[in-house]
């Protein structure tokens, strides 16, 4: 059964790998280049925080739109090879063919899921390898491990993505039987499972912790790439101001508030510092809740567990339908 | 003698509609039936059936001594070719033997390619760019090619010319006479000529119903027209079954399947042929065909 597989989709397999190649060595250039610009700020910067971030960008041109492919790439799977893998055979009845030969359904689909989940982690991880290294200066130079544009396209969460774009495919092909629906199902249920999860799941896959500290030793920034939720003060009595202190006037008591009176409006630090002192005097305290940045593996690693979870569900129900559907 | 096909009022609906209705008959080992009825009648749902490809709603099947199913020793025995004549139409000849080597215990790859360079079908085209005629030849050729017991066919000649259809019937019959009574094959077609060349059992569908099925020879030995005056019948319906009544101003034609001797001597009877035999049946009336679905029934 392998070479079956394996001659029905040496084709499209051989155009992946040559797309595979070609971007992964318009990676590795631009990635070298990048590297060195990165080398040479440090050098330049040696160590100074505010010359680091006033450098420009580090990444421009096409290959700056890495990550976007690498966003791309599993639903373009799930889309090409997936969704036709039970479908076409249906629509074109070259089923009647496979499942008359001496193989029984449940092993010919076996076969042929197994290696294009494989190939489908495969190029996922082929990709995010891809990213996550040539990302490796900006992601020192931004410093924002848990932001969407990073989270999604580096570490091991893009095998999980790709793994289960393939399953969608395959699975909505077998409910669908044909091709192109499937295919839409892939696009639409693929991005919208993606927002749902990287949007009301990902921030609670663990408690988020929340510091206090005092607002006169100056503010507090969670260590590394932390996720930061909301950081701001907060009063004895519960009241909840954010860090852009845009609210924070009515809140205050009477005392403090004239401080804030006689400060020019432009709230230079100096002034604040009063005003700080004064809060905490009428127990204010500085907060941050926050996923802390050690969480990224934990964090990378649900993600995948719940997107392969997924995947195997729609594996289980692509056989159910393939072993009891009449072969119509 | 062992039987290769033995249902037992196997029954299929799709949903409301009903694709065969207590289908019930027996095809012993070694024999080719004739697997005949309009379109409609529930001859690819038989197929199809017995082939495992899809499951009943009623009844039962044995085939091959047992109830066709997802296993690889009986997938082995069966050679199931559809209708549509499903190929991949981007591989090449070539390519399906070696597809049918790597999906089948006993393959018999040497087969297909004497076949094929016999009829002169390239091994190395995409069998897309082939004509019908030779498409279908590739397609019993690799059906062939897995050595099956029971062969079954779903109007495999039905788009093929005349030549195309002999050459087609030709493999086929000399594939039976190869496997010296080993191979049963029920092949569904229109064309009862045809049929009649290479059968000598017929399985006879109308409105998902079995009419008739039976050893040709036998079926045809107990089925006679009777040619008389116009006048009642209704003697003769007591001692025989009528399928069919043509009546003119002055004589009546019957045909009828024999209860015993025909005493009334101003009948003549006469030998029917196959394609009699099969029009009278398939165009016998719905209340009549109920009537007579009580006697069908294994001829021999």
């Amino acid at each position: 059964m392998t070479w079956v597989v394996w001659r029905q989709y040496r084709t499209q397999g051989a155009i992946a790998a040559v797309l595979l190649a070609a971007l992964a060595a318009a990676v590795l250039v631009d990635g070298f280049q990048i590297a060195s610009h990165w080398h040479s700020i440090l050098v330049a910067c040696a160590g100074n925080k505010a010359c680091l971030q006033q450098q420009p960008t580090l990444v421009n041109g096409v290959v700056s739109d890495l990550p976007y492919l690498c966003l791309i790439v599993p639903v373009v799977l799930g889309m090409l090879w997936g969704a036709p893998l039970v479908a076409h055979e249906l629509e074109s009845r070259t089923s009647d063919f496979a499942w008359s030969q001496s193989v029984t359904r449940t092993h010919w689909l076996a076969v042929k899921t197994g290696w294009l989940l494989l190939a489908a982690a495969a190029c996922g991880g082929l990709v995010s390898a891809l990213t996550t290294w040539w990302s490796g200066p900006v992601n020192a130079m931004t410093g924002g491990a848990f932001a969407p544009g990073q989270f999604d396209t580096q570490g091991v969460v893009p095998v999980g993505y790709a793994v289960f774009a393939m399953a969608l495919g395959i699975a909505a092909g077998a409910v669908a039987r044909r091709s192109l629906p499937a295919i839409a199902v892939v696009l639409g249920g693929f991005i919208g499972v993606r927002l749902l999860i990287s949007g009301l799941l990902r921030p609670h896959y663990m408690a988020a912790v929340t510091t206090y500290y005092h607002l006169t030793t100056g503010s507090f920034t969670p260590p590394g790439q932390a996720w930061v939720f909301s950081q701001g003060a907060v009063s004895s009595t519960g009241v909840v101001v954010a860090s852009g202190w845009g609210d924070l006037y009515p809140a205050l008591q009477p005392v403090c508030q004239r401080l804030i009176g006689s400060a020019p409006a432009s709230g230079k630090s100096g002034s604040m510092s009063a005003v700080f002192s004064c809060m905490q005097a009428h127990g204010w305290r500085g907060f941050a809740t926050y996923q802390p940045a050690y969480r990224y593996w934990p964090f990378q690693g649900i993600e995948t567990g719940i997107y392969l979870l997924l995947a195997a569900a729609l594996v289980a129900v692509t056989f159910a339908i393939v072993r009891r559907r009449d072969a119509l | 003698m062992n039987t290769a096909i033995d249902t037992r009022d196997l029954s299929k609906r799709y949903r409301r509609v009903s694709a065969l209705t207590n289908c019930t008959v027996t095809v012993p080992e070694g024999r080719v039936s004739a697997l005949i009825g309009p379109n409609g009648a529930g001859k690819t749902t038989l197929l199809r059936l017995l082939a495992g490809l899809a499951s009943p709603t009623g009844g039962t099947a044995s085939v091959l001594g047992g109830a066709p199913r997802q296993d690889p020793a009986f997938l082995a025995d069966i050679g199931f070719l559809a209708q549509e004549i499903p190929l991949y139409r981007r591989f090449t000849a070539a390519d399906h033997i070696q597809i049918g080597a790597h999906m089948n215990p006993r393959w018999d790859a040497s087969f297909v390619r004497t076949r094929l360079t016999e009829l002169r079908i390239p091994l190395d085209q995409p069998v897309g760019t082939l004509s019908g005629g030779q498409r279908a030849q590739v397609a019993l050729a690799l059906t062939l090619a897995k050595r099956p017991r029971l062969l079954l066919l779903d109007e495999p000649v039905a788009a093929l010319d005349p030549l195309a259809r002999r050459n087609f019937l030709a493999t086929l019959t000399s594939a039976v006479a190869d496997a010296e009574g080993g191979l049963t094959v029920v092949l569904s077609s229109h064309l009862v000529t045809d049929l009649e060349r290479v059968c000598d059992h017929v399985i006879l569908l109308t409105g998902s119903q079995v009419q008739l099925s039976g050893d040709i020879d036998t079926l045809l030995a107990e089925h006679k027209v009777l040619v008389g005056p116009r006048k009642d019948t209704a003697p003769i319906e007591r001692a025989h079954t009528v399928v069919q009544t043509v009546t003119t101003a002055r004589q009546s034609t019957l045909l009828v399947r024999l209860g015993g001797p025909v005493a009334d001597p101003a009948y003549q009877a006469e030998d029917v042929n196959f394609e009699e035999l099969v029009l009278a049946y398939m165009g016998a009336d719905e209340a009549a065909a109920s009537r007579h679905l009580t006697t069908v029934g294994e001829g021999s």
